[in-house]
């Protein structure tokens, strides 16, 4: 089930976190509460960090800034996998090229699926990245 | 109870889902869900996940019971989150295959409104099959459709107590 375990993003990974389908997260309250929600951007940083939206201050927010760890689940279809993340929370972005880089790309994704407008870029949250699995569908 | 609006999109509408448990270190981790089926009191969920997703699935379970399960309509977004306790895991049964195979003619039909080109073996790769039914307690439902509202509470109504 797994070949894949880094802290480093494979290359393979890049197309994926473009490829449009949406991602899934989930984080935990201090309360012990996992929180899974869907998002629709997964931003790459650098090779061991990635950015994910703020738009609403909503659970996943919460979550991360109380308990900063998190798995994120991405679909690779074309090669029929899952890549599954287990990321860290450092630092929220309001201003800057990883911000400004997000809010057109989220734009974009808005626009695509008849959301737009619905979406507003809050900040750019920059998590650093623990681990890496490579799920394939068909082992 | 699961409302009667909610019981009518997990068995007519709903076409995918996710889900997230935890450890005792309160370290998250997601587990696609492949299918489910309101238990038979109507009150707590059956969900399916596939072998490739079970890893640490039962360890968190048995240790603190903690699931949250998302599920979604796709291409309309409507979206509901289901919070709950842990009651048992098993393998999946015969009305649990069939509930998925249902829930996946579900996925494929709103996929192809989207994506009519999308070839037909991708799509069934991309469902798997079933491994591990996981019974939980809903206690809290959540819509979680994408927009402003996103994350209110509707069971059991906000004001009315839970967590």
């Amino acid at each position: 089930m797994t070949d894949v375990e880094t802290a480093k993003l494979p290359a393979a990974l890049r197309p994926v976190l473009d490829n449009g389908i949406p991602a899934v997260i989930v984080t935990c309250s201090t309360a012990g509460v996992p929180n899974a929600t869907i998002i629709s951007q997964v931003y790459y940083v650098d090779e061991s960090h990635v950015a994910l939206s703020f738009q609403f201050f909503n659970k996943t927010i919460r979550n991360v800034r109380e308990n900063p760890r998190a798995a994120v689940m991405l679909a690779d279809v074309a090669a029929a996998a899952n890549w599954v993340l287990a990321l860290e929370f450092e630092r929220s972005e309001k201003a800057g090229p990883i911000f400004e880089a997000m809010d057109i790309h989220i734009e974009a994704i808005a626009s695509s699926t008849g959301m737009s407008g619905i979406f507003k870029l809050q900040a750019a949250d920059v998590y650093r990245v623990r681990s890496v699995r490579h799920v394939p569908f068909h082992p | 109870m699961i409302p009667g609006k909610i019981q009518r999109f997990l068995e007519e509408y709903a076409n995918v889902a996710t889900s997230g448990s935890r450890d005792r270190d309160l370290v998250p981790y997601g587990h696609r869900v492949i299918g489910w089926r309101i238990g038979a009191d109507r009150d707590s969920l059956i969900c399916l996940v596939p072998a490739q997703f079970t890893d640490q699935l039962v360890d968190n379970l048995t240790d603190n019971g903690q699931y949250s399960v998302t599920i979604e309509e796709f291409p309309s977004h409507e979206t509901y989150q289901f919070k709950g306790r842990y009651l048992r895991h098993r393998d999946p049964e015969p009305q649990d295959h069939a509930a998925h195979a249902r829930i996946v003619a579900r996925f494929q039909k709103g996929v192809r409104t989207m994506f009519p080109e999308l070839p037909e073996q991708l799509l069934r790769d991309y469902m798997l099959e079933p491994a591990l039914a996981v019974e939980i307690q809903v206690e809290e439902i959540f819509l979680q459709t994408p927009g402003p509202g996103a994350g209110t509470r509707l069971v059991p109504p906000v004001g009315a107590g839970g967590a």
